[in-house]
């Protein structure tokens, strides 16, 4: 659930429960006033009782005080509280309505107060009028004291049971006002219990997971950048993980990009400083030849021959110098895209048998042997440059097998490609060196071996190769020797009727 | 007394007579054209100065000097590291593996004639 509809929903249940509790506080409140009012009104039915006992008993007074006397004054009496009576009696009647036992000893009190003064009272005072005597005769006087006793003894019983129901209802009040009050309390307690849990959700499902975050931050911020957090609770707090982690990431990328970059910086330096120290090696050694016969020819005297070879070799020497300079010109050509390519179909068979010949005569250690298939390999291309890249390969396998032995050549045709590989039995190429041997100036251990050279060769030739349309590649065992092969496509057969001799450097 | 040898180890001919010529007095010469003749060359020669090029076919000239530095009949045979690697680092590290001179390429005729006539007096 998401933390957002959490907090809402936790707010509003805890709102319903106060509510409720507050509800049912309420109720006891108005249990406890109704309570209350309940004992008010004993109090008013109590009065209303001795209000109607008051009138009876002036009805009592004045009926028998004129009896005896005669006076008007008592008449007058009699006559007023027989006014009164209705009401008093009515007034009592509505205040005890809802206790029907009540209602029914007011009914019947009303009743006997009636029956007292229509068929005792008023018949009383008509019998005076006729004979005074009849009318104070023990007989009628008991009548009166009989009837009158009933009606105190009915007013007696309801102010008792009024009296009752007011020590039942102040009973019930005090218990009414005890239940509110623990209600209260309880609520209290329970509120203030809700209040604290909602609090600990809070911190649990808010403040806790905003911590965490923020110590991720601190320690990505302090340079570990592998911080990672871990992406679980709430969708909200998932959403903030899921950022800070997204975060973390594409800054932990962004370092290794930098410091990838710096690596290649770094290694082009070294490539540069092993660039200078090739360039100088390479040019250092005919120079050294060039400067040392010239100095000695200025400063001594020779024999006529000997002045002769001298002077061969430094113009030789100066060739070599001139022939580097094309190497490293040709790789600024090869990288320019510069590189001019023939288009001409040429047979490949005579240019491996023609160079294999020109290198064995300058490689006495070794014995080059060269197997073609007994038919033309005819590719369409560039012939001195396809002979350059032989020419390449062979004279590596001359270097790198400085103990001789055997340096095999085939050409063959392997579906509509022709394949010309060299294979000696040489040093081999390591493999940590074998992924970046295409890389120019890079030379691997050759160096440190003792083997001259300016790491261009293998360079230049995969690059005519690949403008041929071909394909160049190698295997290398260390210590066992290596094979390198290039595959370029055939020329159909039609399309080359009779093909230009190769021409050979 | 008989005439010093010179062992020169150099895969480059036309080098290899430049120092020969340059060198005029009557010494005796073995030449070798890589590390592994020269290393044989050292052990049944017996030179009395060694001239050594670093960069050769079938390992470095130094291994050359650390076989003849290692070995105590040969403490007293003189070594001129040559080489085209003339950076300070590589001057070191002929110095390091027990070279008494360093010429770096090109060098003066004369000046090697001058060096190996120095060594050979100064080790008498």
């Amino acid at each position: 659930m998401p933390l957002l509809r959490r907090v809402v929903v936790g707010s509003a249940a805890l709102a319903v429960i106060v509510a409720g509790t507050f509800g049912v506080l309420l109720v006891a409140m108005s249990d406890l006033r109704s309570s209350t009012n309940a004992q008010a009104r004993s109090k008013d039915v109590s009065t209303a009782t001795l209000n109607v006992e008051r009138v009876v008993n002036e009805l009592d007074v004045s009926l028998r005080g004129f009896v005896i006397s005669g006076s008007p004054r008592f008449l007058a009496s009699w006559q007023q509280a027989r006014t009164e009576l209705p009401s008093a009696a009515a007034q009592l009647e509505r205040l005890v309505a809802p206790q029907p036992e009540e209602k029914r000893k007011a009914i019947d009190l009303a009743t006997m107060t009636r029956d007292y003064i229509q068929d005792y009272g008023a018949p009383l005072i008509a019998i005076y009028r006729l004979r005074p005597e009849a009318a104070r005769s023990p007989v009628a006087t008991r009548e009166g004291l009989f009837r009158i006793d009933a009606i105190r003894k009915q007013l007696a019983n309801l102010l008792a049971g009024e009296n009752d129901l007011a020590t039942a209802r102040e009973a019930s009040a005090k218990h009414e006002a005890t239940r509110a009050v623990g209600i209260g309390v309880a609520e209290l307690v329970v509120t203030a219990a809700l209040l604290v849990l909602f609090g600990l959700f809070l911190a649990h499902g808010v403040v806790r997971p905003v911590r965490t975050v923020a110590a991720g931050a601190s320690r990505v911020a302090a340079g570990d950048l592998s911080t990672r957090l871990p992406e679980q609770g709430a969708p909200e707090l998932q959403e903030l993980t899921e950022a800070f982690n997204s975060m973390a990431q594409s800054l932990e990328h962004g370092q290794r990009e930098l410091e990838a970059q710096n690596e290649q910086l770094r290694q082009s330096e070294r490539m540069k400083s092993e660039l200078v120290s090739i360039v100088s090696h390479e040019l250092r050694t005919p120079l050294a030849s060039i400067l040392g016969y010239s100095s000695l020819l200025l400063k001594r005297s020779f024999g006529k021959e000997d002045t002769r070879r001298y002077i061969e070799t430094i113009h030789t020497q100066g060739g070599r110098l001139v022939s580097l300079v094309e190497e490293f010109l040709d790789v600024e050509r090869v990288e320019a895209g510069r590189i001019e390519l023939k288009e001409e179909p040429i047979d490949l068979r005579p240019l491996l048998e023609e160079e294999a010949q020109l290198i064995s005569a300058e490689a006495p250690r070794h014995q080059v042997e060269v197997g073609v298939e007994p038919v033309s390999l005819i590719v369409l291309g560039d012939a001195d440059r396809l002979a350059q890249v032989y020419a390449n390969l062979l004279a590596n396998a001359v270097k790198y097998s400085p103990d001789g032995g055997l340096i095999e050549v085939s050409g063959t045709i392997e579906g509509d490609v022709a394949r010309v590989q060299v294979r000696d039995e040489g040093v081999g190429i390591a493999a940590e060196h074998q992924p970046r041997i295409f890389t120019k100036f890079f030379r691997g251990e050759a160096r440190e071996g003792g083997f001259a050279g300016t790491g261009l060769g293998l360079a230049v030739s995969r690059e005519i190769i690949e403008a041929h349309g071909g394909r160049i590649g190698f295997r290398s065992t260390p210590g066992t020797g290596s094979a390198f092969w290039f595959e370029l496509p055939l020329l159909p057969n039609d399309k080359a009727p009779k093909p230009a001799p190769a021409r050979v450097a | 007394m008989r005439a010093p040898t010179i062992l020169i180890c150099e895969d480059e001919p036309s080098l290899r007579e430049l120092m020969r010529i340059s060198l005029r007095s009557d010494y005796a010469f073995a030449e070798a054209a890589d590390a592994a003749e020269a290393i044989a060359l050292v052990d049944t020669v017996r030179p009395d100065v060694v001239l050594l090029d670093v960069m050769m076919p079938g390992g470095s000239g130094l291994s050359v000097l650390e076989h003849v530095r290692g070995n105590p009949e040969l403490r007293d045979t003189l070594v001129v590291v040559i080489s085209a690697f003339a950076a300070d680092r590589d001057h070191r590290a002929a110095h390091d593996a027990g070279a008494n001179s360093f010429l770096k390429k090109p060098f003066d005729p004369e000046e090697l004639e001058s060096l190996v006539e120095q060594l050979l007096a100064s080790r008498n």
